[in-house]
């Protein structure tokens, strides 16, 4: 029973045997390359001189609905971080944005929005340096304006592989501010 | 050829296609999505992912975080849509998201139905991509996209069944 079907699937089968234990073997280098080179604990980020923005939308595009009045942010801040860590041989791209935290009205609620993010897809590329830097985003909030609350700001990241699952993680740095009054 | 050797093929075929069809639910029961495996349709995530990418996808997360990858559906539109989360407010009952593809200008909403302006985390999302494999899912694009490599195909596993029994 050597004919070409079974010859062809037994071939298929090892091979797909064979592929899945080197994508096992490459997913485990991978972590434990980016565990010694200790991504999770990159702490030489700085985030300052954040400043605040609003304005008042009545279009649909800014979150305005019936054309009721949408306080709209943005910010402008100061950056420097070095994420050349993150690059190793399996890295295809670093997706590294800048989100602000802050609660919302309920007990339980809470509030996270991007203001800035951007592709990195070489090791060259992968120290920033920004001042007086503007936000990419216009942020609106569920609620009507942003109540002048205090926000917390992260540099966060994600790498995406050749192959593998994506991971995660954020520097140790925070910068803070507190949205402007606008009601 | 006689009548037991073709029942014997027959079964051994139905065998192939059940268990398939029963290992593709299952993983459907364990991660929580009615399509835990699916395959990138569009460029609107480049250069992270690009048409034929593989996608594993994971929806037993209690929320979404902002920054995560999630594939969801538009009641009215039956392609579902990878895009990265950007917004995400919560309370403890309801998550609301705002996504945006990677390579788009702006963000989704003119891609979500009239009137609304979030997805709601538990009723619109398939899952959250957890893990990638490239280029795969190719195959599948050509099938369903290109006709000639359509008939091709059928052509040839046709053949094959008449030459090689």
């Amino acid at each position: 029973m050597f004919n070409l079907v079974t010859r062809v699937q037994t071939a298929g089968n090892q091979a797909l045997t064979a592929s899945m234990v080197v994508t096992g073997f490459v997913i485990l280098l991978t972590l434990l390359q980016l565990a010694q080179d200790n991504v999770w604990g990159i702490s030489t980020t700085s985030i300052t001189n954040i400043q605040p923005t609003s304005s008042i939308k009545r279009s649909s595009q800014y979150g305005s609905v019936n054309r009721k009045p949408k306080e709209n942010s943005k910010i402008q801040f100061d950056l420097d971080a070095d994420l050349t860590p993150l690059f190793n041989w399996n890295t295809k791209q670093v997706f590294v944005y800048l989100t602000a935290e802050y609660p919302g009205k309920s007990e339980g609620s809470s509030n996270k929005v991007t203001y800035w993010d951007k592709i990195i897809k070489s090791k060259d590329e992968a120290k920033l340096h920004y001042v007086n830097q503007r936000s990419k985003y216009s942020v609106w909030d569920v609620e009507k304006s942003f109540r002048g609350r205090n926000a917390t700001v992260r540099l966060e990241w994600n790498i995406q592989p050749h192959v593998g699952p994506l991971i995660y993680g954020s520097t140790e740095t925070t910068g803070n501010f507190q949205f402007l009054r606008n009601e | 050829m006689n009548l037991r050797q073709q029942i014997t093929q027959f079964l051994t075929l139905a065998y192939v296609f059940s268990s398939a069809f029963v290992a593709w639910k299952t993983l459907g029961i364990v991660t929580n999505s009615h399509s835990p495996i699916v395959v990138v349709l569009s460029g609107s995530m480049e250069p992270a992912f690009q048409r034929g990418d593989i996608l594993f996808l994971w929806n037993r997360d209690k929320q979404q975080k902002v920054g995560d990858i999630v594939v969801y559906e538009i009641e009215g539109k039956s392609i579902p849509i990878v895009h990265r989360v950007l917004r995400e407010h919560h309370n403890s009952e309801k998550q609301l998201l705002l996504t945006k593809g990677d390579n788009n200008a702006v963000d989704d909403l003119s891609l979500y139905a009239k009137k609304q302006s979030y997805l709601n985390r538990k009723e619109d999302l398939i899952g959250t991509v957890k893990g990638y494999l490239p280029f795969i899912g190719y195959i599948t694009i050509l099938i369903s996209e290109n006709i000639y490599f359509k008939y091709g195909l059928l052509g040839l596993v046709g053949l094959s069944s008449v030459f090689f029994e």
